[in-house]
């Protein structure tokens, strides 16, 4: 292919990246209509030091590292178990896994409600069984944020984990087994370390999701258990308060470079080792 | 039955029950006789289902998301294949970087991009809000496109081509006649990808909404702030049902966790 | 001679396949014993028993006296080879070989000891520190046995331990895990498909096809007297006829003789006359095919090796005679 045709191709989308999406990005992030840049980092640093937003960002980081923990340790048994059956079922697990997806968070997310709403299942059912009086709020709690997010993001971990289990020879696991070791300290010593680079993906692809998040914040933390992402969005269109909304927008693109590059960092130090 | 691992059963279970479970209460509920968004449902009915599909609000919302869905994703392909081509095929300098650049929509917020594009795009250049919409979705399904053709480009033997060319096709017709049976797979896949992703997509489609042009999920989400019924919960069903044909076309073509392998570095 | 390990009617079966179909067979302690046949034969299958990496569906397996049936691999104490050697890719040679020791918490400086006089064992000692991934095939599979090797186990399992090697290396491979067993007085399995390994390696061969023992017995009884047709064709005899009185013979291609005169009368030992249907020159030897009729008139397609010097008379279309000398001709059961 010649320089030129290859040129040719790559500049309607180089054309649509920057118009479309870098230089709007750029002009927001420090420049945005009306503000001086100085303005938005003067917000940022503000934003660090109030309690208030500290209270807003500490509880986004939080709960991101919640739900992080949460996806890996369920989601790599999930992956491990799927990667080393040989049941034909295994496969629609898979899938079933790998489904939500393709689905609409709104939709996901709205099972929530239903579940942990006043007049929800869980609430009705404790009433019934009489353990309560009166139907618990779990709605619009850190609690039911967490729990929507791990239903969001379980399937990036099990996906990412699986991969990286597939890839480890099972011979390996029988090799461990004949040498004496059980299954727990196979799974520890053997499994383990040699999915290390998918549980780091599994951890970054959840934890930027976790913390950019905005349906579930919405649906299940309403106004009360405000997370960045929500806090953006009042910024931008509620309080049209544009030196905050960029100095959130940077606090929340700065938190998932931070991760990315933490990640491609520790991948690189396994990868060398 | 002897469980043979019992602990990361459980956490197995655990992790199914919580992926699958509320959509489950979604569906009993949207059959629910009652006036309210109450479990257990009481009675069994259409009537929610009837109302959401009359509910002009909602289908409108849905002749605009499929409309959407469909132009970003052509868009995305029309912009994105020929990209794939010349990072895959062409020696251009820098090749990892224009990758990672094309790649780039991924990690930032899309709540931020939906921030910047609306303040510089949608309030800055008083794009309409359908323009606006289309270049956001476009620019988010780009990294799709780009990649997941790429995945099945790179597995294509560039011998293949040279032979067509030895065999006296033109580079044009060689593309036509070699490469391009080869990507199908590869764009069914970032086609399918982008599809679903548009039409899901809140963060992007939320600030650049108006009252003409909004998405379905956009308006799930303000009707669900503003009353407590079961419509939605029907509407969720359909959007379900609908999801599952898709995920079956998916499957029973490239294979599901194919398409997924692809967006997974 | 004590036994180190024994099937007892053992069986595997996977949903309507028979993978082994009831063996009954016993290893002697101290010697090697191979598991040879072709794929499929269920030689893996019944060392993956044995190691305790699948259950048998029916039958015992006792390894030193004691039913382990029901036991599982890693309280077995056995060591194993695998075909892809399956070493530890984020351990070092070290480790990989000092893994079963530390599981059997032995201290660190006699571990470190073992661990060394193992890779001595097997001429690796400068590449304890290396991984895995920077050995070639040949080091790592040195590496993989003196990993089993280490945890001085009850029986040393090979699975097609010198398949992956190239051909040169294979053949060195075989002295060394004779010298390594007869240092180490180890009992040995060894699964193969390759004859050559299984006659050379063995003390005790056993020839399996289709989840059943065809035959065991010591290489020399096994290769001379092959107890049926599957046996002996396996180990080379081309030429199958049957006699006037329905007794079926084999014969090696080697010990089958072609002459341009034509047949004597009655003899002892074979004598067919037949039409040389193909002449293949091997360097040192001739291939000739000859197309006969045996005593049971029976057309048959036989093959012989002769020697190619002062034979270029032979040519396809010639009228010949086949025979072989009385000894050579080799009864077969059925």
């Amino acid at each position: 292919m010649r320089n030129r045709t290859a040129a040719l191709l790559l500049l309607p989308g180089l054309v649509l990246l920057v118009v479309g999406f870098l230089v709007p990005s750029l002009i927001m992030l420090f420049s945005p209509p009306g503000i001086e840049p100085a303005q938005i980092f003067v917000r940022f640093g503000e934003m660090l030091t109030d309690p208030y937003d500290l209270r807003i960002i500490g509880r986004t980081v939080g709960i991101g590292l919640i739900v992080t923990v949460i996806c890996v340790s369920l989601g790599f048994p999930i992956a491990y178990l799927l990667a080393r059956s040989t049941s034909r079922w295994s496969g629609v697990l898979l899938a079933l896994a790998i489904f939500p997806l393709l689905l609409s968070n709104v939709v996901r997310t709205f099972g929530w409600l239903v579940v942990l709403g006043s007049n929800g299942a869980i609430g009705q059912a404790l009433l019934a069984l009489g353990l309560v009086d009166k139907a618990p709020q779990l709605l619009y709690t850190e609690l039911a944020i967490v729990l929507g997010l791990t239903q969001l993001f379980l399937p990036l971990a099990i996906i990412s984990c699986y991969s990286a289990v597939a890839q480890v020879d099972a011979g390996l696991d029988d090799a461990a087994r004949g040498l004496g070791a059980s299954r727990t300290r196979t799974f520890w010593s053997i499994v383990i370390p040699l999915s290390l680079p998918g549980i780091v993906v599994a951890a970054t692809l959840v934890f930027a999701g976790s913390v950019t998040a905005y349906t579930t914040p919405y649906l299940l933390g309403g106004s009360s258990q405000r997370m960045l992402s929500t806090q953006l969005f009042s910024y931008s269109s509620v309080t049209i308060d544009w030196a905050s909304a960029s100095a959130t927008a940077l606090i929340m693109t700065i938190l998932v470079f931070l991760v990315s590059g933490l990640s491609s960092l520790v991948g690189r130090r396994g990868a060398i080792s | 039955m002897k469980v043979r691992r019992p602990v990361a059963s459980a956490l197995a279970v655990a992790g199914y029950i919580v992926m699958i479970v509320p959509i489950l209460f979604v569906v009993a509920t949207a059959f629910t006789g009652g006036e309210t968004l109450r479990f257990p449902p009481e009675g069994v009915s259409l009537r929610w289902f009837e109302a959401a599909l009359s509910y002009e609000p909602f289908i409108g919302a849905l002749v605009s998301s499929l409309q959407l869905a469909v132009l970003a994703t052509v868009l995305a392909l029309l912009v994105g294949v020929p990209v794939t081509l010349a990072i895959h095929r062409g020696h251009i300098p820098g090749k990892g970087l224009v990758e990672g650049l094309f790649l780039s929509p991924l990690i930032v917020p899309e709540l931020v991009v939906g921030l910047a594009l609306y303040q510089q795009l949608m309030i800055g250049l008083r794009l309409d809000n359908f323009e606006t919409l289309l270049i956001g979705h476009t620019v988010l399904m780009l990294p799709y496109a780009v990649r997941v053709t790429g995945a099945s480009l790179a597995l294509a033997d560039p011998a293949l081509e040279e032979a067509a060319r030895g065999l006296g096709a033109s580079p044009l017709r060689a593309f036509f006649t070699v490469t391009l049976p080869l990507l199908r797979p590869g764009i069914f896949s970032a086609a399918l990808l982008s599809f679903v992703t548009s039409f899901n997509n809140v963060p992007l489609s939320l600030l650049l909404q108006s009252r003409d042009f909004r998405t379905l999920p956009v308006t799930m989400l303000d009707y669900v702030q503003q009353s407590y019924d079961p419509m939605v919960a029907a509407m969720a069903t359909l959007i379900l049902a609908a999801t599952i044909v898709v995920a079956v076309i998916a499957e029973r073509t490239v294979g599901f966790a194919k398409i997924f392998g692809g967006i997974n570095r | 001679m004590s036994i180190a390990a024994e099937f007892s009617g053992v069986s595997q079966v996977f949903g309507d396949f028979t993978a082994v179909d009831s063996i009954d067979l016993a290893i002697t302690e101290g010697k090697l014993t191979t598991l040879l046949g072709p794929s499929g034969c269920g030689k893996t299958t019944s060392l993956r028993m044995l190691a305790g990496y699948s259950a048998p569906s029916s039958g015992t397996i006792t390894i030193a006296g004691v039913d382990s049936t029901r036991t599982p691999p890693e309280k077995r104490g056995l060591g194993m080879v695998f075909q892809s050697y399956a070493l530890f890719p984020h351990m070092s040679v070290a480790e990989n070989v000092g893994y079963g020791l530390k599981l059997r918490r032995v201290p660190a400086a006699e571990r470190q000891k073992t661990v060394m006089e193992t890779l001595d064992l097997v001429g690796l000692a400068h590449l304890a520190g290396s991984k895995p991934k920077k050995l070639s095939g040949g080091q790592q599979q040195r590496v993989a046995l003196a990993r089993a090797i280490a945890i001085k186990p009850k029986l040393l399992l090979l699975d097609e331990p010198l398949s992956n090697l190239d051909a040169r290396l294979r053949v060195q491979m075989r002295a060394e895990i004779r010298r390594i067993q007869s240092e180490t007085g180890l009992t040995v399995v060894l699964v193969t498909h390759d004859q050559d390994e299984a006659l050379e390696m063995s003390d005790d061969m056993v020839l399996m096809r289709a989840g059943r023992i065809m035959q065991q017995g010591s290489p020399q009884d096994v290769f001379r007297g092959p107890a049926n047709r599957f046996v002996a064709d396996f180990l080379g005899y081309e030429n199958f006829v049957t006699t006037a009185d329905g007794r079926a013979i084999a014969i090696r291609p080697e010990h089958l003789e072609v002459s341009a005169a034509t047949p004597a009368g009655s003899a002892d030992g074979l004598r067919l006359a037949g039409t040389i249907t193909d002449v293949a020159f091997r360097g040192v030897d001739l291939l000739v095919t000859v197309d006969a009729v045996d005593d049971s008139g029976a057309s048959v397609r036989l093959l012989s090796d002769v020697r190619s010097t002062g034979v270029d008379t032979l040519a396809v279309g010639d009228t010949v005679t086949v025979g072989a000398a009385p000894g050579r001709l080799v009864a077969l059961a059925d």
